[in-house]
């Protein structure tokens, strides 16, 4: 739980770094609709950013799935158990 | 057989009639014949090329999935049958051209048009197959149905394999559906003969004639034009949904409000929705992916790749070039300033600044559009050229007005005046209209006054194309 928690804190932190925006508060239930500037144009600068952060890669497909920033933490949940 | 034909009213009436009264079981083969009936109507020609890369396409999806020489040869098939067709039309008339064993000529070249959204949806079939997203479909009727429907054929919206294959044995007709369908496709009739249609004869006079305009004239063919495309267009796709949804399935909507973004990148998201997905899915995220570790630069390279093979999908030519190059820079300019931006429209003047972006976004976009429209560089650059130049001349009331109300009579500039009230009045509204047109009920009000008003105002006498059905 506590590494869930440490997850999704390190996820904001990337988040507002990457909208440069410090107040920004994301959850799992976030999507791109409630974040004015993630679009189709900085969608894989923010992947970027999280892979940087996690030390990771994503695929194409699920980056292709990520809708909501609840999908992001179950594929980081899941990577970090393979790891 | 365009759309907005007596042959086509008939042939669509007596479609809708005979697949409501058959059995569910029966009417994928139904339609699949009316579609094929549709395309052969044109020429045989275009019937034969729809089988010939239909049968190429199925059979090699069968055996694809990894399989990368197989797949890269599917793609560079549909990707040269995109652009032969386009080729085809860049030389405009008085043509023959033979491919293989097969001759277009002039008189074919409509559907033979209509085949680079054909192709799309192959290109789109095999690329789900080959990453085994899809399942390879197994009936060969299921799948030239799925990328030779008739509402979609000519000018789509194109739809992914996902998004229509599971309708194709689920056709379903209720009351309701038949009536949603019906005020859709009343609502596109209206759109096309009334809105656009009218706008015809100014955009025409403005960019045709090759007269050198005042500049506030030239302005206003840049803006009419814009808006005559979304009318025509939009009007299609309506057409073609309402179509669609008489005769059991959902096509996906191509237009949102188009023309109430504040952003060019938001503009893209609302007009011609179901192409700009096909590219971002296809060509855009698959780029930016692969580069994502460059980061800007990745959306940059992947904004860049996009409207280029967009801008040749929509014809080779130099004016087509420069139309993609306007968009790269508006949303290369829009990517770079989104953080100064995104703080400017948090700011207590919203409003202010919501309407100052959708002026400045239409401005980028009509400007944009000089280019679609016009047949040639210099006469593209001409009207550039009087944009900015000799805005308001003497005189500039009369002439500003003379060359959009073609005729020179004081019935045409009240013509004129009709045409834009009406269109301007349709923009203003059109979120209320657009719900009455999607309602499943019958509306005796709704269906009278569109049918007068087509009748009354409606273009009947010139048989004006749809622009779109030459990509």
């Amino acid at each position: 739980m506590r590494e869930h928690m440490d997850t999704s804190e390190r996820l904001q932190q990337v988040f507002r770094k990457v909208f440069q925006k410090d107040d920004l508060l994301v959850s799992a239930s976030t999507t791109a609709k409630d974040i004015r500037m993630w679009d189709s144009l900085t969608h894989l600068e923010l992947i970027a950013a999280v892979e940087e952060e996690f030390n990771i890669k994503f695929s194409f497909s699920e980056v292709m799935q990520f809708n909501a920033v609840g999908d992001m933490l179950v594929a980081l949940s899941r990577k970090s158990g393979e790891i | 057989m365009i759309f907005n034909s007596l042959i086509f009213l008939c042939f669509v009436v007596v479609t809708v009639i005979i697949n409501y009264l058959l059995p569910e079981r029966f009417r994928s083969f139904f339609l699949l014949f009316c579609s094929l009936a549709f395309i052969g109507y044109y020429n045989i020609e275009s019937l034969l090329a729809v089988l010939v890369f239909s049968l190429f396409t199925f059979y090699i999806s069968r055996n694809i999935r990894g399989n990368r020489l197989l797949y890269i040869a599917g793609i560079l098939l549909n990707a040269y049958a995109v652009i032969m067709f386009n080729y085809f039309f860049a030389t405009r008339q008085g043509f023959d051209f033979s491919y293989a064993a097969i001759s277009f000529n002039v008189n074919s070249f409509i559907i033979a048009l209509g085949l680079s959204f054909y192709a799309l949806q192959n290109i789109s079939y095999l690329t789900e197959v080959y990453f085994g997203r899809w399942q390879p479909e197994l009936s060969f009727k299921n799948f030239v149905l799925y990328n030779s429907f008739f509402p979609k054929v000519v000018s789509g919206p194109v739809m992914l394999p996902r998004e229509f294959m599971p309708q194709i044995d689920r056709n379903v007709i209720t009351h309701e559906r038949l009536a949603a369908g019906f005020n859709r496709f009343l609502l596109g009739l209206f759109k096309k003969m009334v809105l656009a249609d009218r706008l015809a004869p100014a955009v025409h006079s403005i960019f045709d004639f090759g007269d050198a305009n005042c500049g506030l004239t030239t302005l206003a063919g840049a803006y009419l034009f814009t808006i005559q495309l979304y009318f025509d267009f939009s009007g299609y796709t309506d057409m073609a949904l309402g179509i669609a949804k008489m005769l059991g399935y959902d096509l996906k909507e191509n237009f949102n409000l188009p023309l109430r973004a504040s952003s060019v990148s938001e503009f893209w998201r609302r007009w011609h929705i179901s192409l700009i997905s096909w590219f971002t899915a296809y060509v855009y995220y698959p780029l930016v992916y692969r580069l994502r570790s460059y980061k800007k630069a990745a959306a940059v390279a992947g904004i860049l790749a996009t409207f280029l093979i967009s801008g040749i999908w929509h014809g080779i030519g130099i004016t087509f070039f420069l139309w993609a190059c306007c968009h790269i820079a508006y949303l290369c300019f829009e990517l770079l300033t989104k953080r100064m931006r995104s703080g400017l429209s948090e700011k207590p003047s919203y409003l202010f600044y919501k309407l100052a972006g959708i002026f400045i976004v239409f401005n980028a976009v009509s400007f944009s559009n000089i280019f679609f429209r016009s047949g040639s560089l210099s006469s593209a650059l001409l009207m550039i050229k009087s944009l900015f130049s000799d805005f308001f001349p003497a005189g500039w009331l009369h002439d500003f007005i003379a060359p959009l109300a073609v005729g020179g009579h004081q019935v045409d500039e009240f013509n004129f005046y009709i045409s834009i009230f009406m269109a301007a009045a349709f923009l203003l509204f059109e979120r209320r209209i657009n719900r009455i047109a999607n309602s499943g009920g019958f509306s005796f009000y709704y269906t009278t006054a569109c049918v007068l008003l087509i009748f009354l105002l409606g273009i009947f006498s010139n048989g004006e194309r749809f622009i779109y059905m030459q990509f």
